[in-house]
């Protein structure tokens, strides 16, 4: 056996450190348990391969997610974010979403420090390049610099890297990312343990050079006057921001949402189209070169001009990669055109004809393992202690890739501990509808959050992420007492306002009533105590109040179904000798194996009359009496 | 383990069908609080109570007697209430249509046995007979909806559902996607497709009548002064001597009641006793019997005796009658040609007959049926007539729509809108097949150019 690194076992191996790694990572760390993080290159930790920005429609609410159980991503944005603004403003509080443009390699260099500075984390530099197992369990990993690590958990979070494939027109070279390197092994290593995978395909637009852009003749988009941050800012410990540009021992306050940076508007023209038409069968995509399917919501300029052909014209955002830098992301632009190709395109834009490409377009295709494949807690059904977390999983986006390494983090750390794993319910977060949906559907292109695939979205409203996760965080002990008692407080007095205001008559009326009647009445002006309660809390007891009836609507629906969830599905449920179950219906569930009734409810195919049968043959005993495994937490 | 938080679920627990008594059970935990609102509060648990049982508009349907078991003593193992009212069907489902209206759910075939065996209260060497009875009942049930829904019903219900996604989708498009360039919002042409939703939902569930007319039969009412003939009137529709009849006035003192098949339909005839504008004390006791008759009526004969000049009704009848539930009948015009009706009564079909000779009787006949199938909606050729737990979900349906338009057209906030049309959605697809929000987003990315 090769050398073990320093002779140790660890609680927690993270292998990745993306966006997804990271947060596991410092989530196993902030735990207490005995964390490793291991990165082919540690000084691309938390990059933002694709464009430079954080939030945005559902993954703004899972940035304040993540702050609520204790993750770095809000508050890394808020310090290194060059300009805010909160999506769908003129709409209500429960779609409303944050959304910031990152200082790229400011928000990396933050990341790094705080993965440094984290007490129980190592950082380390070396390639994965087999897993180690022991029977069905994983045990340890194997590095490219033939140095072993020995782990009682394994999180795996390979992004791209997965036998990455980078595609220019017909030019192919493998990497996870433009100018790195791929995890050529690691999938073969999968693979032995029984891991199914597939393909997915991705694509990043070209950057270009500041200097060569003609802003005069696009749209100036400005960022919020009052910006809105991640972070709950009310609850932390003021230290806890600190700008990265200050070296040194102190760390100086700084203001998030200064000096903000624009982003500009511009569009393609007939002269782009005819480009791409002449030129399609050029395309990577179109030639047949790549296998992977790619995301539908993200098209490429190829896509667009295929597939809505008699769209005039498509919108193009320039967006500024950090404040030291004058590269620029051309956001709607993806391609996997050859570069001369793609420049001709470039050039056909206004206020981009004599544009530079710094770098070209490209499509990346990579391995991910269907996520029907794991537990709810993100652990393999396969192999015992090993966590998957992020575009393995076959999602897209930093931010939902940064949802599941929390929670692939704090199962890790429950795993080692013996404690039952955190499964957030669909009305708990967003991160609970995200990962209920990979688990018991699976995905066939790479998954992104929408809020309409939230059932319950109007629970949801991103200010309400801390004490929605309140249980969880009680619980876990995932934060400091000292935040838990902010929270804490901050909920008192929510609650203390709304039976106040719902109870107390003014002119007549119930101070609830003039809330909801605002739009038609002329306004009342609100008690003076409640105008004295912080931003915050008075946002969300007013957005209770307004939304009332709808909000216990959703209740009333949680409260019918919360039955079914309650009740676990054994393990070992051999679903084609169950009587009365229909064949179809057999089969989908034995390959789904969900963990609870309510799961299975929300499989396709799968109809009240089954879920009766099953629910009796559960309650009678007869099925086995098991105990929880550990994939069904509550 | 009792399964907690179950809905409240009320069946007939009785033959559906006439019989002495109809039983309806209600089991679940706000079978205390519908007693409540119904009669006034729970008499003690396992005795019976007597009183009145009112819908929802205060109007009484039966006098019904009524027995509380508090849980776990009961057949579930949870609060039951089960109310047994008189054996006609049509009552039954009136006392049904309205607890569903206050908010208990259909039981699913099979579910209160489902419950008591979850709750403990059956023995578990029973759980096998359990599982077979849920699994043969809901195949059948499943086997009888589905032939409904691969007729009309489901042809409609399929592309309700395929036009609410379109809607769906689009206000879905403008939530998830607020910076992309998509074509200005539509709002009046999203109005209008909801409009014509929520209209459809509406007809179709028009149709809940007749299939209770279908099945029960239609309450028809014969109506008059004494000795006007109706007695005579009912024996010649049923072709043999129910009632007794005599010239003298006031013959019939109570009501008789007998079923014919006429066509496609069950047609109940209930002879009345005569409204003498200065009635007998024995008398009146019978008139009064009849206007309890006329306020559950489905369709009058009004029966006038042509010899005569028209009578004045007592206004608590005249004000039921219409032009569309009511056939004016010209009796004996073997002794005399019939007169003018009174303005109140213009519009209204009529048809002369004679009871004593037979004349006339068939075209009275053709005037019953033409005035039944008007309840009906064929589309696509077919009948459609949809059943009590397709009504709910349509009328749930309904309501989700029409807070949709009123949103629409006040310009509120998108995202409110969305979940009344996930409501609609929800609900519609519980008659023709669950929306998954994937569908929704195929649809949203199909017909959108979004994402960057």
């Amino acid at each position: 056996m090769a050398y073990v690194f320093q002779d140790k076992t660890f609680d927690v191996i993270v292998c990745g450190a993306g966006h997804a790694g990271c947060e596991a990572a410092l989530a196993a760390a902030r735990m207490g348990a005995s964390t490793l993080l291991l990165s082919g290159n540690i000084d691309t930790v938390a990059q933002m391969s694709c464009n430079p920005a954080i939030g945005g429609q559902a993954k703004g609410h899972i940035v304040r997610e993540i702050d609520a159980l204790g993750g770095e991503m809000a508050i890394n944005t808020d310090a290194t974010a060059i300009q805010f603004r909160l999506l769908n403003e003129s709409k209500g509080p429960a779609v409303q979403s944050p959304r910031a443009q990152c200082d790229k390699k400011a928000y990396q260099f933050r990341m790094k420090h705080t993965l440094e500075l984290q007490p129980n984390l190592q950082l380390f530099q070396a390639t994965v390049t087999e897993l180690v197992y022991e029977g069905t369990r994983v045990v340890g990993c194997r590095t490219n610099l033939d140095i072993d690590f020995r782990g009682r958990t394994v999180v795996i979070t390979t992004g791209t890297f997965l036998r990455g494939l980078l595609h220019i027109g017909m030019n192919k070279n493998e990497g996870g990312r433009l100018g790195d390197y791929s995890a050529r092994t690691l999938s073969a290593s999968l693979l032995a343990a029984g891991i199914e995978l597939r393909r997915l395909k991705t694509g990043t637009p070209p950057r270009i050079s500041g200097r060569s852009i003609d802003f005069a003749r696009m749209e100036e988009q400005k960022g919020d006057e009052h910006p809105t941050l991640f972070a709950f800012h009310d609850t932390h410990d003021p230290q806890a921001l600190f700008h990265v540009e200050q070296v040194g021992q102190q760390r100086l306050g700084w203001v998030p949402g200064t000096d903000q940076v624009s982003c500009w508007m511009t569009h393609t023209t007939e002269q782009s189209a005819a480009i791409v038409r002449r030129n399609l069968h050029t395309s990577a995509m179109y030639s047949g070169q790549i296998e992977g399917v790619g995301p539908r919501y993200c098209p490429s300029i190829e896509d667009k001009f295929v597939r809505f052909a008699d769209k005039p014209r498509h919108l193009l955002f320039l967006e500024p990669e950090g404040r030291h830098t004058d590269e620029y992301y051309i956001n709607g632009l993806s391609t996997s055109m050859p570069f001369a190709v793609q420049l001709e395109l470039v050039r056909s834009i206004p206020g981009l004809e004599r544009a530079e490409l710094l770098r070209p377009a490209y499509a990346v295709e990579y391995d991910f393992a269907p996520p029907t494949q794991l537990w709810p807690s993100l652990e393999s059904r396969k192999v015992e202690g090993l966590f998957m977390a992020g575009q393995i999983n076959g999602t897209s986006g930093y931010e939902e890739a940064a949802g599941q390494g929390v929670v692939a983090g704090i199962n890790a750390v429950q795993k080692t501990r013996g404690g039952s794993p955190m499964v957030l319910g669909r009305h708990e977060a967003y991160i609970g509808v995200l990962i209920d949906d990979l688990v018991t559907k699976g995905t066939n292109e790479p998954y992104r959050m929408f809020t309409s695939r939230a059932e319950h979205r109007l629970l949801l409203n991103h200010g309400s992420a801390e004490m929605r996760l309140l249980p969880q965080i009680r619980k876990l002990n995932l934060l400091t007492p000292d935040r838990r008692q902010r929270i804490e407080r901050k909920a008192e007095r929510v609650g203390h306002w709304l039976t106040k205001l719902e109870t107390t008559r003014h002119q007549g009326l119930m101070w609830g009533d003039h809330v909801r009647r605002e739009a038609d009445a002329p306004p009342v002006s609100l008690p003076a105590e409640f105008l004295a309660e912080s931003p915050q809390v008075q946002a969300e007891v007013l957005y209770r109040i307004r939304y009332r009836g709808y909000l216990e609507r959703e209740a009333r629906v949680i409260e019918r179904l919360s039955g079914l969830e309650r009740v676990r599905i054994p393990l070992d449920l051999n679903y084609r000798e169950v009587r009365g179950l229909r064949l179809e219906c057999a089969l989908k569930l034995a390959e789904l194996r969900p963990a609870t009734l309510g799961q299975a409810s929300r499989i396709s195919g799968v109809n009240p009359a089954d879920i009766s049968v099953l629910m009796v043959l559960i309650e009678s005993g007869r099925a086995g009496d098991r105990p929880a495994d550990p994939g069904t937490g509550t | 383990m009792p399964v907690a938080h179950e809905d409240t679920i009320a069946a007939l627990a009785t033959p559906s069908g006439e019989s002495a008594i109809a039983l309806i059970r209600v089991s679940g935990s706000e079978s205390a609080r519908l007693m409540a609102e119904i009669f006034g509060g729970p008499p003690l648990p396992r005795s019976s109570r007597h009183g009145d049982y009112r819908d929802r508009e205060g109007r009484l349907v039966d006098d019904v007697l009524f027995t509380f078991f508090a849980q776990p003593a009961s057949y579930t193992g949870e609060d039951t209430v089960e109310i047994g009212c008189h054996g006609n069907p049509y009552i039954a489902q009136r006392v049904l249509e309205d607890l569903f209206a206050r908010g208990c759910r259909p039981a699913e075939p099979g579910e209160f046995t489902k419950r008591a065996f979850l709750n403990g209260r059956m023995d578990l060497s029973q759980a096998e007979a359990v599982m077979d009875l849920i699994h043969a009942r809901s195949e059948r049930a499943l086997e009888a909806a589905n032939r409904q829904l691969r007729g009309a019903l489901g042809r409609q219900i399929a592309g309700a559902i395929a036009r609410l996604v379109d809607v769906v989708a689009e206000v879905e498009a403008y939530i998830d996607f607020p910076e992309e360039d998509l074509p200005t919002a539509n709002r009046i042409r999203l109005l209008a497709a909801v409009t014509a939703l929520r209209q459809e939902a509406g007809r179709l569930l028009a149709t809940a009548h007749y299939g209770a007319l279908l099945r029960d039969g239609v309450r028809t009412v014969i109506v008059g002064e004494p000795n006007a003939g109706k007695s005579s009137l009912l024996n010649r529709l049923l072709g043999w001597e129910r009632a007794l009849v005599s010239p003298e006035p006031g013959t019939t003192r109570d009501f008789l009641e007998e079923p014919r098949v006429l066509g496609p339909h069950k047609i109940r005839f209930i002879d009345t006793a005569g409204l003498n504008p200065t009635p007998a004390p024995l008398e009146r006791r019978g008139i009064e019997r009849t206007l309890e008759r006329a306020a559950e009526a489905d369709l009058f004969l009004l029966v006038l005796d042509a010899s005569l000049p028209c009578p004045i009704l007592p206004p608590e009848l005249a004000g039921r009658l219409h032009a569309a539930n009511t056939v004016v009948v010209w009796n004996k015009t073997d002794l005399a040609a019939p007169g003018d009706l009174p303005d109140a009564w213009r519009g209204f079909s009529r048809v002369a007959v004679s009871a004593l000779q037979g004349q006339g009787i068939e075209e009275l006949e053709r005037a019953i049926s033409l005035m039944v199938d008007k309840e009906q909606l064929v589309l696509d050729g077919d009948l459609i007539a949809i059943n009590a737990r397709h009504a709910t979900d349509l009328t749930e349906a309904g309501e989700c729509l029409a807070a949709a338009e009123a949103k629409l057209r006040a310009g509120a906030a998108d995202e409110l809108m969305a979940s009344d049309l996930r409501g609609a959605l929800d609900a519609l697809g519980r008659i023709g097949g669950r929306v998954d929000h994937e569908q929704i987003l195929d649809k949203l990315f199909s017909a959108f150019c979004i994402g960057k």
